[in-house]
């Protein structure tokens, strides 16, 4: 029972982290019906600017990822600005474009950060907790608050301010949204800037718990992609039971199967988009193009 | 008009074919031995990861071969021409690997050095015996030993050689019996597992718990939890430098107080920065390069390097630069021979290096020993005895 519970644990870490990646493809393909494959490599920018804040800087963790989600959000505005014109008209180049961008952001990384990578400390100096034998990390408590938080922040955003409500408007009808005088392309562009940050946030934490260099975002991307599938594409709740699912299922995967746990985690992953092809909260794909 | 078109396309598509006819008569680096281009710099691939979790062994290879070169290079030149190396990027992958060295084949190279990871080093292997091109890896897997390709060098020990003297020291000396292991299934991982578990074999003992994890896990909680519940002595690392160290902060949190040992990723910083200094007192750490200033030679060396990069010298780095000194001591010795003649030349180069006597047998392994290190406040320090 004591295993099961410290791997559960060690699967909910990492599954916030997939959580917060998933919620930034979900937000993005919902409101724009575009699977943006840059996604991971803004995560992998958004770890790096937080550690070089926090590391070289000096600045506090909290601080520094405030910025790793301002500028990660800068260049989220950057990606949308240069493929609207294909917004709307030709949504297969759009998504060529945004693997470009993945590219060229990777690329980026290496030219001013070097190929090394880094580690990063923990910002959280206390010993873990042991609870019932369970050891808790505190850093992963940490990063479970900051993914909840996001998450209520996101939803009041969506739900409560003028700005969200214009969102899910383009989201269900870009032209109707435009008749009404929302103006789409701004609309995107915070899309994409919240997108971007979810990103950054899930980057910057991930670092302390991982390893900073510029291919963090593949492994990292691939399950939170898997994640956001799982629990209904485009779906913000399921964005934040399918992170969970897939770190989850990784981490038992890997205690009785070793060697073999990617094998069985995508397997399994895969009869379950079988079974159920539009996930967990299904929505309808969102009809684009 | 269009009969005039198609004629005239029909000759153009001759005239090209004639071009590449002649081009391909005169391909540029020649597959087998005999004399080299006369002229220009001698070209050395370096090869390896350059992103990605395992790039720091590429940097580190490379800093190393390239002081190598830089100090040749400044001392005067091989008949006249200097050392040139040109890095390639295999990514960590085998199959891009194979391309390199499809590229290296039919670009004038006349050695390689690299690359760090055994698994793409095997994979790049019978493309570059097949052109005649002499190899010096950093790899230490014995599958490559496995290999038997008289163009394949070793510039360090074999993992066996690694775990051999590690369960020596652990089981022989320090009268551990009940030993956990923990690889990656990697080429690395696999060939340390293989090794250590014969060593313990060889000593009747067995591992109470034998975990393989992949080379990309984030989350170690399950396996190091069932490690725990065995109740092991020592923990044997057979991963690379990241996961090593992920490994080892993961354990400490579950409240996994007792030592761990491993091979050449243990003396590395990038071990000891993803670990934390505190997590990896007391590690033991089989290595052929306990630090920098076990020797003269090893002094020097250190100075040089933090005076070109910066940095501090390391294992890897070590290795590429003896590895390097060998290549372009059998260029010299051979007088720029290339193909066969360069890899006996190479086999019979005797070097006192960095990492000890090198004396190449058939097998492409040049250096049987290596020492005990135990890791006090992030450095390696010669073990007692």
């Amino acid at each position: 029972m004591q295993d099961f519970l410290q791997t559960l644990v060690g699967g909910l870490s990492l599954g916030a982290i997939y959580a917060l990646v998933a919620m930034g493809f979900s937000l993005v393909y919902r409101t724009m019906g575009l699977v943006n494959f840059a996604h991971a490599d803004v995560v992998t920018i958004g770890a790096y600017v937080a550690s070089t804040f926090y590391l070289s800087a000096r600045l506090p963790f909290v601080a520094a990822m405030a910025v790793a989600i301002v500028v990660t959000g800068l260049i989220g505005v950057v990606i949308e600005r240069v493929l609207r014109p294909l917004e709307n008209k030709d949504f297969d180049l759009m998504l060529i474009g945004t693997i470009g961008f993945g590219i060229v952001l990777q690329a980026v990384a290496i030219l001013l950060w070097g190929a090394t990578g880094r580690a990063v400390p923990s910002p959280i100096r206390a010993a873990p907790l042991a609870v019932f034998g369970v050891h808790i990390r505190t850093y992963s408590l940490v990063v479970l608050a900051i993914g909840a938080a996001a998450v209520v922040l996101l939803g009041l955003f969506l739900q409560r301010t003028k700005r969200g409500a214009a969102m899910q408007a383009v989201a269900m009808d870009h032209e109707a949204a435009a008749a009404v005088g929302i103006n789409v392309g701004r609309s995107n562009a915070v899309a994409f800037s919240i997108g971007a940050g979810l990103a950054a946030l899930a980057g910057g934490l991930a670092g302390p718990l991982l390893y900073v260099n510029p291919t963090m975002g593949a492994s990292l991307g691939i399950k939170g992609f898997a994640g956001a599938i799982l629990g209904g594409f485009g779906s913000i709740p399921g964005a934040i039971v399918g992170g969970p699912a897939i770190g989850v299922l990784d981490a038992f995967a890997a205690g009785r199967f070793q060697g073999y746990s990617d094998l069985v985690t995508f397997l399994v992953f895969a009869v379950l988009i079988m079974i159920r092809p539009t996930g967990i909260f299904g929505e309808r794909t969102v009809n684009r193009a | 008009m269009f009969r005039h078109f198609r004629s005239s396309a029909a000759a153009l598509a001759l005239t090209l074919a004639g071009v590449l006819a002649l081009a391909a008569c005169s391909a540029p680096g020649k597959s087998s031995g005999g004399g080299s281009s006369a002229s220009g710099p001698i070209k050395i691939a370096v090869v390896d990861a350059q992103s990605g979790q395992l790039s720091s062994l590429g940097d580190w290879e490379y800093k190393g071969a390239k002081l190598a070169a830089d100090q040749w290079n400044q001392a005067g030149d091989i008949n006249g021409r200097k050392l040139q190396l040109d890095v390639l990027d295999d990514q960590g992958d085998p199959t891009v690997g194979t391309n390199v060295a499809r590229r290296i084949a039919s670009g004038g190279y006349v050695a390689m050095l690299g690359t760090a990871e055994s698994a793409v080093t095997i994979a790049m292997a019978p493309i570059l015996q097949q052109a005649k091109i002499p190899n010096i890896t950093s790899g230490q897997s014995p599958g490559l030993v496995a290999l038997k390709s008289p163009f394949l060098f070793l510039n360090g020990p074999t993992s066996t050689t690694y775990d051999e003297t590690l369960a020596k020291f652990v089981v022989d000396q320090k009268g551990l019996k009940k030993i956990a292991m923990l690889t990656n299934n990697g080429a690395f991982g696999k060939g340390e597992h293989d090794s250590f578990m014969k060593s313990l074999s060889s000593r009747s003992v067995t591992p109470v718990a034998d975990k393989v994890v992949t080379a990309d896990q984030k989350d170690f909680s399950a396996v190091l939890t069932a490690i725990r519940a065995a109740k092991p002595q020592l923990i044997f690392l057979g991963a690379e430098e990241v996961e090593s160290g992920l490994i080892v902060k993961q354990a400490r949190d579950l409240g996994i107080t007792i030592p761990f040992a491993g091979a050449a990723p243990q003396g590395t910083p990038v071990f000891r920065d993803t670990a934390g200094v505190a997590n990896i007192e007391g590690t033991y750490v089989s290595s052929p390069y306990l630090g920098n200033t076990i020797s003269d030679a090893a002094k020097k060396f250190a100075t040089d390097y933090k005076a070109a990069y910066g940095k501090d010298a390391e294992l890897h780095g070590a290795k590429a630069y003896d590895g390097a000194n060998i290549l372009f001591t059998a260029l010299k010795s051979s007088n720029l021979a290339t193909g066969q003649a360069l890899a006996d030349a190479i086999r019979a180069t005797k070097y006192n290096g960095l990492l000890g006597n090198f004396a190449y047998d058939g097998t492409g392994v040049g250096i049987f020993a290596t020492s005990i290190g135990i890791i006090h406040n992030g450095q390696l320090t010669a073990a007692n005895g």
